[in-house]
C-alpha cells in the first residue's frame, strides 16, 4: 500500500476508535442499537449488491446466509470461543482481548456462510434464468426450519450468546468500531473487486452472458465467485448481529429480512455500492423511527418499491456511485 | 496443417438439420468468406466453432487441437474471437470498459484486485493504455467513455470488433460485419478488415450475403445452402457457379 493509503487506514481507525468511545456516551441505548443495525444492514446490502446488482443474478434468500453466519458464530463463541476469550482476558487488557478474539468469531460465521453459498451456488448458477431465486428462497427457508430443530442452538427458543461456564468471557460486543470497521472493509473489498479491469467480468456477465463467454469470461465461475463472496459477508453480518444483540432467533432471518435486503439494493440502484449503503441506512432507520407502523412496514416497502419503479426505475443512484471518484482516490 | 479444420460437421436441432457434412479449412493468415442465403447455417457454423453449440457429428480442430464441444470461454482463451450478427455489446458499460473487459477476462485475480499491489497498478495502467490504442485504431477514440449501448449502430459493430481483437485471437470470426452499412461504409470496413489482418496477424472468416462485398477482400469463398456446402473457391469462380446463382435466385435473395 502507498503512503497515502496507510494514512487513510490510520485516519479511519482513529475515527472508528473515537466513535467507539464517544457514541455510547452521547446516544441512548435505543439509538445506539439502531446505529449498529444500520452498520449490519449496510454489510448485508453491499454484499447482495455484488450478486444482484453487479453480476445480474437474482438472489432472494440472503438472510439465509446471515442466519448461517449468526448461528455458527454464536455456537462457536458459546461452545469453543468463550474459553479462549476468557484465557485472552486473563493476560490481556479487556479491549485487546476482544480485538484478538472477535475476528475469529466473525470469520467462523463468514466461512460457514461462504461454504453454504458454494453448496447452493454451484448447482443453481450453472443454469441460466431464475433458478438462483428459487434455490436461495428455498435454502433460506430450509435453514430456518433446520435451525428451529437443533437443540444445541436453542431451537424455537432462540439462542443466547453467553457461556455460563466461562464467567470471564463477555461474548457480547456492541462496539460501533467493530461493526463499522467491518462495514468499511466490506465496502472497500467489494468495490475494489468490481471496479477493476478483472472485475469487469462481473458486469460483463450481467450485461450479456453469451458475449461474456465469447471474450473468455468463465461465466459460471464468475457467478459462483460473486455468490460465495457475498455469502461470506452476509455470514459476517449475521455474526455481528448475533454478538451485538446477544441473542438470536430465526425470526430475524425470515423471508421478510431477505426481501428487505433486495429492496435495499433495488432501491439504491442495482450496480451502485453507495446506493445500497444509502438505502440500507435510510430504510433501516426510518421504520425504527416510525415505530407504531408495525406490520405496515411491509406495505410501506412495497409502496416504496412500486413508486421507485415508476419514478426511478434505475433506483436512487442507478449504476452511479456517490462521490466515488473521491473515495477511490483515497482508498485506491 | 490448416489453422481451423472442420471435418464432416453435422449440426441438428431436433429434426432440423442446420449443417450437414460440412468440410471447411482455414489456412493461417487467410481471409475467407462464408456466404449463403438466409437460414443456410452460416451463423450455426460460427456457433459450433466458438462452443455455443456442440457438433452433432464431425470434428472441429483449431491449431490441431480438438475443440468441438468445449465451453465458449475456453475456446476464446485458445485464440478464437467473434462478433455477433445481432451485435452483443455490454451495453451498460462504456466503450473502453467493453475493451478492457476483454483484455482482462482471461487473467483475472480477485486477490490482486482487492489488495492492489504496485504490480496491479502497473498492469491496470497498461490495460487502459492498450484499450485506448485499440479504440484509436478502430476510429473510436472519441467514444471511449460513452455508453456502448448509446453508440450509433455502425460504431457498435466496430466496437464489437475491437472487443474481439482485445482477446488477442489468432482467428477472428465476423458475422455479417457490413450489415446495414451503405456502400462507402462498406468500402471503409473492407479496408479496415484487411488492415487488421496485417496489424494483428489474424486469420479471418467473415459471413456475408453479398458476394460483391467479399470479391477483392477474400481469397476464398465457401457457399452454404440448406446446411450444405454447394461451392468453394476463389470469389470470381464462385459467383459464376450455376448452383450458387440458383441458390440465391431460388430464395429470392438476389445478391450474387
Ligand atoms: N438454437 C437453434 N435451435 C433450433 N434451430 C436453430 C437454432 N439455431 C439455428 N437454427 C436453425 O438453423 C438454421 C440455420 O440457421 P443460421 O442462423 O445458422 O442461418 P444463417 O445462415 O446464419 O442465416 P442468416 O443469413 O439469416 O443469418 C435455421 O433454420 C435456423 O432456424
Ligand atoms: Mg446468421
Amino acid at each position: 500500500m502507498s503512503r497515502s493509503g496507510w494514512i487513510t487506514v490510520a485516519a479511519c481507525a482513529l475515527v472508528l476508535l473515537a466513535l467507539d468511545v464517544l457514541l455510547p456516551r452521547v446516544l441512548n441505548p435505543y439509538y445506539a442499537t439502531i446505529v449498529i443495525r444500520i452498520g449490519i444492514a449496510v454489510i448485508a446490502a453491499v454484499s447482495l449488491q455484488l450478486v444482484n446488482g453487479f453480476t445480474g443474478q437474482f438472489s432472494i434468500g440472503h438472510a439465509g446466509f446471515m442466519a448461517v453466519g449468526a448461528y455458527v458464530s454464536a455456537a462457536f463463541s458459546v461452545y469453543v470461543g468463550a474459553g479462549w476469550l476468557e484465557a485472552f482476558a486473563a493476560v490481556l487488557p479487556g479491549p485487546l482481548a476482544r480485538v484478538a478474539y472477535y475476528p475469529m468469531a466473525l470469520a467462523a460465521g463468514g466461512v460457514a456462510a461462504a461454504v453454504a453459498g458454494l453448496v447452493v451456488g454451484i448447482p443453481a448458477l450453472r443454469l441460466r434464468g431464475d433458478y438462483l431465486a428459487i434455490a436461495t428462497l428455498g435454502f433460506a427457508e430450509v435453514i430456518r426450519i433446520a435451525i428451529l430443530n437443533v437443540d444445541a442452538v436453542g431451537g424455537a427458543r432462540g439462542f443466547s450468546v453467553a457461556a455460563a461456564d466461562h464467567p470471564g468471557a463477555d461474548l457480547r460486543f456492541e462496539g460501533f468500531g467493530t461493526v463499522y470497521a467491518v462495514a468499511l472493509v466490506t465496502i472497500v473489498v467489494i468495490s475494489r473487486l468490481v471496479y477493476s479491469s478483472g472485475g469487469l467480468s462481473f458486469r460483463a456477465v450481467r450485461e450479456d452472458e453469451v458475449a461474456a463467454a465469447s471474450i473468455g469470461v468463465p461465466a459460471t465461475r464468475v457467478k459462483v465467485e460473486a455468490f460465495v463472496v457475498a455469502s461470506f459477508f452476509a455470514g459476517v453480518a449475521g455474526a455481528l448481529f448475533a454478538h451485538s444483540e446477544g441473542y438470536v432467533h430465526t425470526n430475524s432471518f425470515a423471508f421478510l429480512r431477505s426481501f428487505e435486503l433486495v429492496v435495499f439494493v433495488v432501491l439504491g440502484g442495482l450496480g451502485s455500492i453507495t446506493g445500497a449503503v444509502l438505502a440500507a441506512a435510510v430504510l433501516t432507520a426510518a421504520p425504527e423511527l416510525l415505530r407504531g407502523l408495525g406490520e405496515w412496514r411491509m406495505v410501506l416497502y412495497s409502496l416504496l418499491l412500486i413508486v421507485t419503479m415508476l419514478v426511478r426505475p434505475q433506483g436512487l443512484l442507478g449504476t452511479r456511485e456517490l462521490g466515488f471518484d473521491w473515495l477511490r482516490r483515497r482508498l485506491g | 496443417m490448416a489453422l481451423l479444420e472442420i471435418e464432416n460437421l453435422t449440426v441438428r436441432f431436433g429434426g432440423l438439420t442446420s449443417i450437414s457434412k460440412l468440410d471447411l479449412a482455414v489456412e493461417s493468415g487467410a481471409i475467407v468468406a462464408l456466404i449463403g442465403p438466409n437460414g443456410a447455417g452460416k451463423t450455426t457454423a460460427f456457433n459450433v466453432v466458438t462452443g455455443v453449440y456442440e457438433p452433432t457429428e464431425g470434428s472441429v480442430r483449431f491449431e490441431g487441437r480438438q475443440i468441438g464441444g468445449r465451453p465458449p470461454h475456453a475456446i476464446s482463451q485458445l485464440g478464437i474471437a467473434r462478433t455477433f450478427q445481432n451485435v452483443r455489446l455490454f451495453r451498460g458499460l462504456t466503450a473502453i470498459e467493453n475493451v478492457r473487459a476483454a483484455l482482462a477476462a482471461a487473467r483475472r485475480s480477485g486477490s490482486a484486485d482487492v489488495l492492489r499491489p504496485p504490480r496491479w497498478r502497473r498492469r491496470e495502467a497498461e490495460l487502459n493504455e492498450q484499450a485506448r490504442s485499440l479504440l484509436e485504431r478502430l476510429g473510436l477514440a472519441r467514444e471511449a467513455d460513452a455508453a456502448a449501448g448509446g453508440l450509433p449502430y455502425g460504431e457498435q459493430r466496430l466496437l464489437e470488433i475491437a472487443r474481439a481483437i482485445a482477446t488477442r485471437p489468432r482467428l477472428l470470426l465476423l458475422d455479417e460485419p457490413a450489415a446495414g452499412m451503405n456502400p462507402s461504409e462498406k468500402q471503409a470496413l473492407r479496408e479496415l478488415v484487411a488492415r487488421l489482418r496485417e496489424e494483428f496477424g489474424l486469420s479471418i472468416v467473415l459471413i456475408e450475403h453479398d458476394v460483391r462485398f467479399v470479391m477483392d477482400l477474400c481469397e476464398r469463398v465457401t457457399v452454404l445452402d440448406h446446411g450444405e456446402k454447394i461451392a468453394e473457391g476463389p470469389p470470381d469462380t464462385v459467383r459464376r457457379d450455376p448452383r450458387v446463382i440458383e441458390a440465391y435466385l431460388g430464395t429470392g435473395g438476389g445478391a450474387a
